[in-house]
């Protein structure tokens, strides 16, 4: 009879102390793996985890030039990781390097017309495209995000194939670095 | 009793508070419907005028095929993500569905992981018509039963929602 109260309030605790957890992971802090060549040079392709805040979920208090951590519009068990390049209202030239004559040929390049391809970004949605623009499926594809999709904003990221110190000599736990907002408004 | 002995049973019930919490956002959910764009599916105002508390289903709703023409959903709204629908689904990824006035183009082909989601009610409805397919992933509850008022319990709301798909 002990004994199996022992193992029931065992569990029972365990239970009550995953959820609680859960309840951090989802609202406030989440430490995860991200992979994939699109927000390089700013996280690299393998290795990489993120530190991110989930106080930012859907959208709130987000600002032009934020890192996020979103579901991919198109595959909603998959998780993207891209900074913010247009808010609502904005109006954003969508992909000018479709009409590149360095990667189309004369024809694509007046069929894709990207130079004159404009959208405005709808109330409740962002823009948002990789860091590295040439290996991204981003805004451009799967066109604005809405914001109700976006879990947090990455503020902080390791390397976990680095060790504790840096190049330069210094103590960087796992290359630790801070992700900050790039934008320059000139 | 002392007071100690209080205050660890006070503690006790409140860590049990994330258990309940997880449970709601991840298998179960009641859910109180508002407004009247799915009537008379929900809150059809005949025989009670209390508004419908259904049960909403909260697992399983991120694959491409847990969802069908004619399920009731709750989803985050597009245009703003503080604000949850209740929509019926229309059309599923890959149909082409015939649009009403509302929308700039007279028919529209729902993408791959998306859906299209009209209220019952077209003319109380803020729905696909406004802000096109929706993405699967803003879904968040798929409802499957009235549970109140007494009256309503178990009503049937399958019917409903016009048939727009386009061969």
């Amino acid at each position: 009879m002990q004994k199996v109260r022992f193992v029931a309030t065992t569990l029972s605790w365990t239970l009550r102390a995953g959820c609680v957890a859960h309840f951090l992971h989802e609202y406030v802090y989440e430490f995860t793996e991200t992979r994939g060549e699109s927000m390089l040079p700013t996280l690299q392709a393998q290795h990489d985890y993120v530190h991110a805040l989930k106080g930012y979920r859907y959208g709130r208090n987000l600002d032009i030039g934020d890192c996020i951590v979103a579901t991919k519009p198109s595959e909603p068990t998959q998780r993207v990781c891209k900074r913010i390049t247009g808010m609502p209202g904005d109006i954003v030239l969508v992909d000018p390097s479709s009409s590149s004559p360095l990667t189309n040929t004369p024809n694509e390049v007046i069929l894709h017309d990207g130079f004159n391809k404009y959208i405005k970004v709808p109330d409740g949605h962002v823009w948002v495209t990789g860091d590295n623009l040439c290996h991204s499926l981003d805004s451009r594809s799967y066109s604005s995000l809405p914001m109700a999709l976006i879990k947090g904003k990455i503020v902080a990221a390791n390397s976990m194939d680095k060790g504790f110190i840096d190049a330069a000599g210094r103590l960087r736990f796992w290359n630790f670095r801070w992700i900050t907002n790039t934008f320059e408004n000139d | 009793m002392s007071a100690a002995v209080h205050i660890k049973t006070i503690l006790a019930t409140l860590t049990w508070v994330p258990v309940i919490y997880t449970f709601t956002e991840h298998v179960y959910q009641p859910y109180f419907i508002t407004g009247r764009s799915m009537t008379p599916a929900f809150n059809p105002g005949t025989s009670t005028m209390t508004n419908d508390i259904t049960m909403v289903q909260k697992f399983g709703l991120k694959s491409p095929d847990s969802l069908h023409r004619g399920d009731v959903i709750l989803f985050r709204s597009p245009l703003s993500p503080e604000k949850i629908l209740t929509k019926r689904v229309i059309a599923v990824g890959g149909d082409t569905v015939a649009c009403t006035h509302k929308y700039p183009k007279p028919t529209a082909r729902v993408p791959r992981n998306h859906l299209w989601v009209e209220g019952d009610n077209e003319f109380h409805s803020i729905d696909s018509n406004n802000f096109g397919p929706i993405s699967q992933g803003l879904v968040v509850g798929k409802v499957v039963n009235v549970i109140w008022p007494p009256s309503r319990m178990g009503a049937d709301f399958s019917g409903g929602g016009r048939n727009a798909l386009v061969e």
